[in-house]
């Protein structure tokens, strides 16, 4: 039996799923067809196989082989099952979204500046002539995913910054999955619209709280308007039983700046594509990640910058903390067009292997068609330093403590830059947990 | 406090201590001298329980212990601290963090309770005057872009914070100048007392003005060649290190 005839039935479901679910999908009758439009590109193209270069590493056999289905409603976690997924002394306005569904219960929203929206996207969709379901600014969203999600999302956050808007409390975007009900996936799509010299921050937040197997597949939009300013604070806890994948896209306008945090701490198995393009002067994105693959968790993300015009500037900085059988993969594409000259990037992957079962693959890619620009790029995998180890063991410290706290000074350094005192503390925190003994270190964060 | 019988250690199967013998009563200095790669660092090593030696022969007692059977984390929760040479840095874990965190490793090693925040506090209060360190600096990562200087007052530091039995000082007075070197001199005396000992591992005689030894003895070839009062670090200073051969050869006969 060939590939394809074995990936056939499985399409087959999600056509079969979209026919069930569309009647109750937000939106407009023209908004179902591009919809149907995305689920053909879907239907046609498959699930990305590890035949392509861009998915060489990461198998997504696990996901093909089950058969996920929308949510008609939300299984609503208790406030208990909830709680460990707040960040203590997080002063943030909130939008929780539950299964795929806005959920007005959990959400804290009053407040908000004026000129500042935040909304259910599909709140938005339906009421709103003429919303599209992709960003007409965002040139193409390329990955058969992504249609996927074009095709299925049944709701998300849409965020929009008037001109001149600035929220000075991080907006929390909460996505849930409950993990009640087997087998099933969270199709979620956020919209963020920053008008000139707006400026917000996201902590755009992945967790999953039950005990089945799910998918959440995302996808979030970035509209980067003249001078705007976006912080994304990515955090990704699904549970041991979760797959995730999800994409961003910026589009950038003159002068605005992306700051993009990724923190990868959660999931059977996740891949993350982050791309940001720079398509006017004096634009700048910022991609900083830290992923952290334990037990048998697989993590892999994927970055792709383009400085498509001149006088832009990229910094790009992951670090991987890897232990037990944990597989990451990072691979930073940056493709500097031809008339993008003056362009100043600078990219760096260092890996930490906690043990010598774990894996990584890191990859710095550049493509540059210009020639009078900057490009740095440097990649490092290593081990503790023993030294170091035998440092704290010799003040009294257990080896295990020591490695944690090492592993903890690895990664700090990228997860202070999000400036955010209580985010980075709860980051920290859960970073720690995940290594042996770094429990009883917990109070470092 | 500590005897060591007939050490022998090497590192990658090249034999680097060719049985050390050497007792350091309660309350003394000893101070080890001796060229390069003679083994003066590897003794403190090894004595600290730095893993790549290994001890090939011989046994070491600290107060009732085989020091050799306990992991270096014991050893420190028993009292033993060392001095290192080259102090690494740790970004993003502070100074503080680090010592509040080996007291309580040693406080739960004796089943004792956590040092109270206030009690901790004010010991780091009385300890940074005596090393010239301020409340900032010990407040950022541990050694993080310090000076060379800076690094060693910082391990007199923690040494005084940590109050030792048994502290072993790895060439701390190298590489300092005329001020630092007095703050470690001053932080080795100050814990000068009948229940603490002290091995200063040394390349130069100078630290020994300030802190006055009751015994040096000289390493040469791994094996310890000569002993005496303070006097043989001058005897050492004008005859250098010529005459080893001949004291080798009155030891091993």
């Amino acid at each position: 039996m060939s590939a394809t005839q074995q990936i056939e039935p499985n399409i087959d479901h999600y056509l079969a799923e979209y026919a069930r679910v569309e009647r109750e999908l937000p939106g407009s009758d023209d908004s179902k067809r591009e919809r149907q439009a995305e689920l053909r590109r879907f239907s046609d193209a498959g699930f990305p196989s590890t035949r392509e270069e861009d998915w060489k590493y990461t198998s997504l056999r696990p996901i093909e082989k089950r058969r996920f289905e929308i949510s008609d409603e939300a299984d609503t976690p208790s406030e208990k099952a909830l709680a460990p997924f707040l960040p203590a002394g997080l002063d943030a306005f909130r939008i929780v979204i539950v299964d795929g569904h806005f959920s007005a219960v959990l959400s804290g929203l009053d407040g908000l500046p004026p000129g500042a929206t935040v909304r259910s996207f599909a709140a938005y969709l339906n009421a709103t002539d003429g919303a599209s379901i992709k960003a007409r600014e965002i040139d193409e969203e390329p990955g058969s995913l992504t249609a996927m999600n074009a095709a299925f999302f049944t709701d998300g956050a849409y965020i929009e910054m008037a001109a001149g808007t600035v929220v000075d409390k991080p907006i929390h975007v909460l996505s849930v999955a409950s993990g009640a009900r087997d087998e099933r996936m969270t199709q979620v799509r956020h919209r963020y619209v920053m008008g000139e010299n707006s400026q917000a921050t996201v902590i755009e937040h992945f967790v999953g709280v039950g005990d089945n197997p799910y998918f959440t597949n995302a996808v979030t939009e970035a509209v980067m308007g003249r001078n705007s300013q976006l912080t994304r604070c990515r955090v990704q806890q699904e549970s041991d039983k979760g797959y995730h994948v999800s994409s961003f896209f910026a589009q950038q306008r003159r002068d605005s700046r992306v700051f993009n945090h990724g923190f990868d701490l959660g999931g059977r198995l996740a891949r993350i594509d982050t791309n940001a393009r720079l398509v006017d002067q004096n634009s700048e994105v910022h991609l900083f990640g830290v992923y952290a693959p334990t037990g048998r968790q697989h993590i892999d993300n994927h970055t792709r910058i383009d400085h498509a015009t001149e006088h832009s500037l990229s910094r790009e900085f992951y670090k991987g903390v890897l232990a037990d059988y944990g597989r990451g993969v990072f691979n930073g594409k940056i493709i500097i067009h031809r008339d993008a000259q003056k362009t100043d990037s600078a990219q760096a992957c260092d890996a930490l292997l906690l043990s010598d079962k774990a894996e990584v693959d890191a990859k710095p890619e550049l493509e540059i068609y210009a020639d009078d620009v900057t490009a740095a790029h440097g990649s490092t995998v290593g081990q503790l330093d023993e030294d170091a180890v035998f440092y704290l063991k010799s003040r009294g410290i257990g080896e295990e403590g020591a490695r944690a706290i090492l592993t903890y000074s690895f990664a700090n350094s990228l997860v202070n830059k999000v400036g955010i005192p209580a985010l980075v503390s709860y980051i920290e925190a859960a970073l720690l947990a995940k290594l042996p003994g770094g429990q009883a270190y917990a109070d470092l964060a | 406090m500590l005897s060591i019988k007939n050490l022998h250690a090497e590192v990658d199967g090249k034999p680097i201590l060719r049985g050390i013998n050497l007792d350091i009563p309660a309350g003394e200095i000893h101070a080890i001298m001796g060229p390069n790669g003679s083994g003066k660092s590897t003794l403190a090593s090894v004595l600290a329980g730095r893993e790549e030696y290994e001890v090939t022969q011989g046994s070491v007692t600290y107060k009732n212990h085989k020091l050799l059977e306990l992991d270096p984390n014991e050893r420190a929760c028993e009292g033993v601290f060392l001095g290192f040479q080259y102090p690494v840095e740790i970004p993003g874990v502070s100074n503080l963090y680090l010592l509040r965190a080996a007291i309580n490793a040693r406080r739960k090693y004796h089943g004792e309770p956590e040092i109270a925040a206030i009690d901790f506090m004010k010991l780091v209060q009385e300890k940074i005057d005596y090393v010239g360190m301020s409340m900032d600096m010990v407040k950022r990562g541990v050694n993080e872009d310090f000076s060379g200087g800076e690094k060693k007052r910082n391990e007199i530091f923690q040494m005084l914070m940590l109050e030792p039995t048994l502290a072993l000082l790895d060439e701390t007075d190298s590489g300092l100048d005329i001020d630092a070197l007095k703050v470690v001199a001053d932080g080795i005396n100050r814990l000068r007392s009948p229940e603490r000992s002290t091995v200063l591992v040394t390349h130069y005689k100078r630290l020994l003005e300030y802190v006055v030894p009751d015994r040096v003895h000289v390493l040469y070839k791994g094996q310890i060649v000569r002993s005496g009062g303070p006097e043989l670090a001058d005897t050492l200073e004008a005859e250098g290190y010529a005459n080893l051969e001949t004291d080798e050869t009155a030891a091993t006969s």
